[in-house]
């Protein structure tokens, strides 16, 4: 199987749909000339031509609302959003516009809208260019929402969401891109709603997405050295969401961890927390711990940063609360 | 006018009691002072007096465990009509009074339809096992904390949650001690079925509440991080010294014994080194000015530690004669709770079965325990020569949290100079 990495997994379903499809094209901030400000975008201008590969005003919200627009119109626009932060400026045009117009129109008007955007800390970006906010859109009917780990996953699951007909938010994690693994050679539709068990244990399942799904891994790593055996399970769709798969690791480990890079309160964990204590409630045998950053703005000096977004060390500690005795 | 009999609190931190069994029958005359009933409580079994003379008129709990102030019996004049005063008990005692074994009780219980705890919605704990009605229905009350795992579990195999220890956080009961539970009434069902395999050759002991109390305590010390040290006294002085206190003893008094000896050197060690004469407790260090020494002893009903109070001020004699009434009652199951409050410090000798050395566990929230072994000739060197003398080697068991090894150290080096030469110690 070939070796991609996350960024060029992304590019290589961007392209593939690009190819085999005449409604598809991009829109967003400096994606043609300069491929991009993760440069994931890339070639594609001589490939493909400034007509399907467009660059934008500085107007997230007009980025979104025209891609609302060409979507009911037939076409599948996939728009770049170049921080997530910056989504903050689209939120009219997605939660009152794109999530609605499906069920408002009694199903006579489609949005098959992909809205891309990154973001995500560990190289100093600061407080305004690293926040993590998939939680805000799991919070609204009518989006769908995927953020994917790995660069398979990235490659099947943004393709599903380009040919899926509701908006997708499709988060990817900055700290990713270089991450390199392999892919089938054909590209493989990854359907949304299904979750990866990405390490099978006995003693504690660690529900995590994004960064910790490999933070997690390290620490999973770790604890099996003390003897504990750890299931690590990644949604990789937070909306819709794929319960039996988590609840049924859950029941099987009795324990749990959730972990994400953006902060603990009100975080996705909550959301899986009230999920799996509702369906798994006589499995549990300990309080679900929940991994995320602290509470307060991103600080932009490295040190500082380290400390408030979680790492492996933060995830393995919650694996030890876990299993803890008295 | 009848008078309840209550279950006492018999010492500090006491509970709850376990009602073994009623020394008089319903409707025999009781004197004031006289041994009414037994109980068994975490630590000794201890017989409980009259505080009203009359006639036994009702025994309200004939057995089990019951709360600290519940009404256990009535003692009143004969014929005389207690059905009121026991309905007003149960009614202002919040901890309820136990499901009794008599049916009267039983009647009075329908009687009080509006008992809230007939009333409540019973909790997994009771629903876990059909109750029999001898169990008193304490467990509804006090909520047991248990994972919701172990709570299915017990459903379903039946295991009984308000008996179990919780290992988890916060004492929490979790899965695995639901298992070990049901694996031990499975090992019981497998023994009583016809189907086993010859019973001879296997034992199930059912834990008294002083053993359960030996286990959970010892478990909760085996946590602390420990260090020991060892050392080896020569031993010629401490028996030289024993023997001629003993020439002393007047007619009546108890023979002293080397034990007895080492007790007063060890509190005199203890009252120059107070780090080593100290509880740790509620993540503090507690030093005390007296040393009050717990003897080990093997009681029938399993390890009890009574204590010789003030040690450090008795004399060897009066050492000898509490220890040995201490002993005497150890082995007769006579032992007070009070005798086992307020020891700083223990001593545990396995000498006399001819150990040379061992390690003891704590016996918290003393920081430190002296395991002390047999007296026996050894070659030793002695000014360049080698000599036989009998030495006794004892090893000191320091919870680190309290002690440092320097600290520890200084204090065995003073006993072992207090038993090379006892007189040091006066």
């Amino acid at each position: 199987m070939p070796e991609l990495t996350y960024r060029e997994a992304v590019r290589d379903a961007l392209a593939h749909a690009l190819r085999k499809d005449d409604s598809v094209f991009l829109m967003g901030e400096d994606i043609a000339e300069m491929g991009g400000s993760m440069a994931v975008t890339q070639g594609l201008l001589e490939e493909f031509g400034p007509k399907r590969i467009r660059n934008t005003p500085i107007s997230e919200m007009a980025i979104v609302g025209s891609g609302i627009g060409a979507a009911i119109q037939g076409m599948r626009p996939v728009v770049e959003i170049m921080y997530e932060d910056f989504l903050t400026l689209s939120m009219e045009q997605l939660v009152n516009q794109a999530a609605k117009h499906r069920t408002m129109s009694g199903g006579q008007v489609k949005v098959p809208l992909t809205i891309r955007t990154q973001g995500g800390a560990g190289w100093s970006p600061g407080a305004q260019h690293a926040q993590q906010l998939e939680a805000w859109f799991v919070h609204v009917p009518g989006l769908k929402v995927v953020f994917p780990s790995t660069p398979e996953d990235v490659r099947g699951l943004l393709w599903s969401s380009i040919y899926d007909d509701n908006p997708v938010v499709f988060f990817e994690h900055r700290t990713l891109y270089p991450l390199k693994g392999e892919v089938p050679t054909e590209l493989e539709p990854i359907p949304l709603g299904k979750a990866r068990i990405h390490r099978e244990g006995e003693d504690v399942t660690v529900v995590a997405t994004g960064r910790l799904v490999h933070e997690a891994l390290q620490a999973a790593e770790a604890a099996e050295s003390e003897g504990i055996s750890v299931e690590v399970v990644d949604p990789r769709t937070l909306l819709p969401l794929d319960e039996e798969t988590i609840i049924g690791s859950v029941c099987k480990t009795t324990r749990c961890v959730t972990a994400h890079e953006a902060v603990v309160r009100g975080g996705f964990g909550a959301e899986l927390a009230a999920i799996i204590q509702q369906g798994a409630f006589d499995w549990l045998d300990a309080p679900i711990e929940r991994v995320g950053a602290r509470f307060g703005p991103l600080p932009f000096a490295p040190a500082m940063e380290q400390w408030v977004v979680p790492q492996a060390a933060d995830v393995l500690e919650a694996i030890r609360r876990t299993v803890a005795r008295s | 006018m009848a008078s309840e009999v209550k279950l006492p609190r018999l010492g500090q931190g006491m509970e709850s009691g376990t009602i073994v069994r009623w020394l008089k029958t319903e409707g025999e005359t009781v004197a004031k002072g006289e041994p009414l009933y037994e109980i068994d409580t975490d630590k000794v079994t201890q017989e409980v007096e009259a505080e009203a003379t009359g006639v036994l008129l009702k025994i309200v709990v004939a057995d089990g465990e019951v709360d600290v102030g519940t009404t256990v019996g009535v003692i009143g004049a004969q014929d005389e009509d207690v059905s009121e005063l026991l309905a007003a008990s149960r009614g202002g005692n919040g901890s309820a009074p136990a499901a009794a074994p008599v049916p009267d009780a039983r009647a009075l219980e329908a009687e009080e339809p509006s008992n809230r705890l007939l009333q409540g919605k019973p909790s997994d704990a009771e629903t876990a096992a059909p109750r029999s009605s001898l169990t008193p229905p304490v467990a509804a009350e006090s909520r047991v904390k248990a994972s919701p795992l172990a709570r299915r579990m017990a459903r379903e195999s039946g295991v009984d949650l308000a008996g179990l220890t919780g290992t988890g956080p916060e004492g929490r009961i979790v899965a695995e001690d639901v298992e070990d539970a049901a694996t031990r009434g499975a090992a019981r069902v497998a023994l009583e079925s016809p189907a086993a395999p010859p019973a001879g050759e296997v034992e199930i002991v059912e834990l008294t509440s002083t053993r359960r109390t030996i286990a959970r305590r010892l478990t909760e010390a085996w946590q602390a991080p420990v260090f020991q040290l060892s050392v080896t006294a020569d031993a010629s002085e401490l028996v030289a010294t024993r023997e001629r206190l003993v020439e002393l003893v007047r007619e009546g008094e108890t023979r002293p014994t080397v034990n007895d000896l080492l007790t007063r050197v060890v509190a005199s060690a203890l009252a120059r080194h107070r780090p080593v004469n100290a509880h740790f407790v509620d993540g503090k260090i507690v030093r005390f000015p007296g040393a009050s020494v717990g003897i080990a002893v093997a009681a029938p009903s399993g390890l009890v530690v009574p204590v010789i109070r003030d040690a450090d001020r008795k004399t060897v004699q009066q050492i000898a004669g509490a220890r040995a009434d201490l002993v005497s009652r150890a082995r007769g199951g006579k032992l007070k709770l009070t005798d086992l409050e307020g020891g700083t410090f223990t001593i545990s000798n396995l000498g006399m079965y001819g150990m040379e050395q061992f390690v003891a566990v704590l016996n918290p929230p003393q920081v430190a325990i002296l395991a002390v072994g047999s007296i026996q000739d050894r070659p030793t060197a002695r000014d360049g020569e080698l000599v036989v003398a009998p030495a006794m080697t004892m090893t000191l068991s320091c919870d680190h949290r309290a002690i440092d090894g320097s600290e520890g150290a200084e204090f065995l080096r003073t006993v072992k100079a207090f038993v090379e030469t006892p007189a040091l110690a006066l």
